[in-house]
């Protein structure tokens, strides 16, 4: 394996069937890794903004219970709403676990594509970190 | 790149010593680009014969290590995560106890006045911070293990790798999560 970045059109990316071979297809492949790196920048924004949007929804509903449980005083109509408080944090937290296993796959996926030490494809990588952070760090303080 | 190799190959075969013990370069080109090619996958694949983990005398061979290494993997991924949202605690623990440290001060007219003092950051000695940094070391070496095992390209230890950052993502930052919105309800 090669140890130093080179300008090639021939590169195998990842899998045994993404095998380039013509400038078409790297350019091609280059933009699919450009994309793959937005998406990576998104989804480290996507699961901060849902974090903050659960803590939120989750603190108006808990001071919502409180007020309730002081008109009506009674002690009996508790559970149901705790327990659906709950039930929508796990299912809000279960879709941040598996954000964050995307997240993890698609940081590594773009990891290994820099590792293939092939020019455009490290060009494609740091093109669309830049694009994605310019595009997804903007909604992350719309709130 | 073909060609790098297969030069590195028949300059072997000068040294007689080492002829032997090679592979023989009058084969066809394609061939030994193929050897050498196998030694480092760059592509995934599914497979448990073997597969070299981070140090040399650690090789899989059978389905049972494959097993072991799973495991060992997961609980590696997992801890890492464990770590990160540790050391989080840790340092949202260390500056609360040094941002709000209120003393009395005598006031004016005799009268005891509370003046609250803001300290931002940590002394460079504190146990806290010590603490911080050793911690620091042993993520960036397990973040470094944990992408150099994704590197072995071998399917079943990256989706050990994945599955165990989920899983503890999912335990670790439960916990922080409802601590955060216990204290920091107001928000």
């Amino acid at each position: 394996m090669a140890m130093h970045f080179i300008f090639s059109d021939e590169v195998v990316l990842l899998f045994d069937f993404w095998s380039v071979h013509s400038p078409a297809g790297m350019a091609l492949s280059v933009l699919v890794i450009l994309l793959l790196a937005v998406l990576y920048e998104g989804i480290k924004v996507g699961k901060a903004r849902l974090l903050h949007q659960a803590l939120m929804s989750l603190s108006i509903s808990t001071s919502q219970q409180l007020i309730e449980e002081t008109d009506e005083n009674s002690s009996s109509s508790d559970a149901p709403p705790v327990s659906r408080t709950h039930l929508r944090w796990f299912l809000c937290h279960f879709g941040q676990s598996l954000l964050h296993v995307a997240q993890v796959v698609i940081g590594y996926f773009v990891m290994l594509a820099v590792m293939s030490y092939n020019t455009w494809i490290f060009f494609g990588v740091v093109l669309g970190s830049g694009v994605g952070y310019y595009l997804a760090y903007p909604l992350l303080s719309m709130t | 790149m073909g060609h790098f190799h297969h030069m590195g190959m028949s300059s072997g075969d000068d040294n007689s010593t080492m002829a032997p013990s090679h592979h023989h370069p009058t084969s066809s080109a394609s061939h030994s680009h193929d050897h050498m090619m196998m030694m480092m996958p760059m592509t995934f694949y599914f497979g448990f014969k073997n597969v070299e983990l981070l140090f040399s005398g650690l090789v899989i061979n059978t389905a049972g290590e494959m097993a072991g290494a799973f495991v060992a993997v997961f609980l590696l991924a997992m801890f890492y995560e464990g770590l990160k949202i540790a050391r989080e605690g840790l340092l949202r623990k260390s500056q609360v106890s040094i941002r709000y440290n209120s003393m009395p001060v005598p006031g004016p007219n005799g009268t005891i006045l509370m003046e609250t003092h803001k300290t931002v950051g940590q002394q460079m000695l504190s146990f806290p911070h010590l603490l911080q940094t050793v911690l620091h070391i042993i993520q960036v070496v397990i973040s470094y293990f944990l992408m150099l095992i994704f590197m072995t390209y071998n399917g079943y230890l990256c989706i050990a790798v994945a599955a165990g950052a989920g899983m503890g993502y999912f335990l670790f930052s439960w916990k922080k999560a409802v601590v955060v919105d216990i204290t920091e309800h107001c928000h």
